[in-house]
């Protein structure tokens, strides 16, 4: 991975447990927030976990970009990156997030 | 990070080191909206030394900004490194913030 993708990669990442510490812990940071990964050829697959309040689907939608004002973007600066971004419905409790890049 | 506010030629000038993430942006937001808060004309945030920024600090510079709009002050934004700029830029803040090469380009804009 380019240094570029490698920062890229980064802000996702840090944008999602951000998202977490926010809205499922509403800002406990002293909850457990686990990460998962697998690196192969093709594809990087990340699942971030929680066990916080459910994701509405409101949260998970960013302001439009046009409207400029502050807060909205991190889930812009997920999508950004991340081919795939998908929560886990069979989660009962808490959350999971399911985030591939794939590689060209 | 680090914040410095420095006066530099009779401007009051805000240069930031470092990584601006969820942990530091709100001393950013302290620092910045002091100065806002006493009707600071203009201030220049001096960006070159930053090495990260998220969207809670892009989230804060939004809020300076509209603040200042609010009094007719102004908020510019000098020595951005390309990497932070592309996140501007995606953000589509390229557009409302005033950004100069450098703080004199700033100044004597």
């Amino acid at each position: 991975m380019d240094e570029k993708l490698i920062g890229d990669i980064r802000l996702a990442i840090d944008e999602a447990c951000s998202n977490v510490i926010k809205h499922a812990y509403k800002g406990d940071v002293s909850r457990k927030i686990i990460i998962k990964y697998t690196i192969r050829p093709d594809k990087f697959h990340v699942v971030i976990e929680d066990n916080g309040l459910t994701a509405m689907k409101k949260t998970l939608k960013g302001r439009d970009l046009d409207d400029i004002r502050p807060g909205g973007l991190g889930i812009h600066f997920i999508k950004r990156v991340f081919d795939v971004f998908e929560l886990d419905e069979k989660k009962k409790k808490g959350n999971r997030l399911i985030l591939v890049k794939y590689f060209k | 990070m680090k914040i410095e506010s420095i006066d530099y030629k009779g401007k009051k000038i805000i240069a930031i080191t470092g990584d601006i993430d969820m942990y530091s942006s709100p001393e950013l937001r302290n620092e910045m909206m002091g100065h806002i808060m006493k009707k600071a004309a203009a201030l220049y945030i001096d960006l070159k030394s930053v090495t990260y920024i998220d969207s809670s600090g892009i989230a804060t510079f939004v809020e300076g900004l509209k603040s200042m709009k609010l009094y007719g002050g102004k908020l510019q934004f000098c020595g951005i490194p390309n990497s932070i700029l592309e996140i501007f830029r995606f953000s589509k803040l390229d557009r409302v913030f005033e950004i100069h090469s450098t703080v004199d380009d700033a100044i004597n804009s």
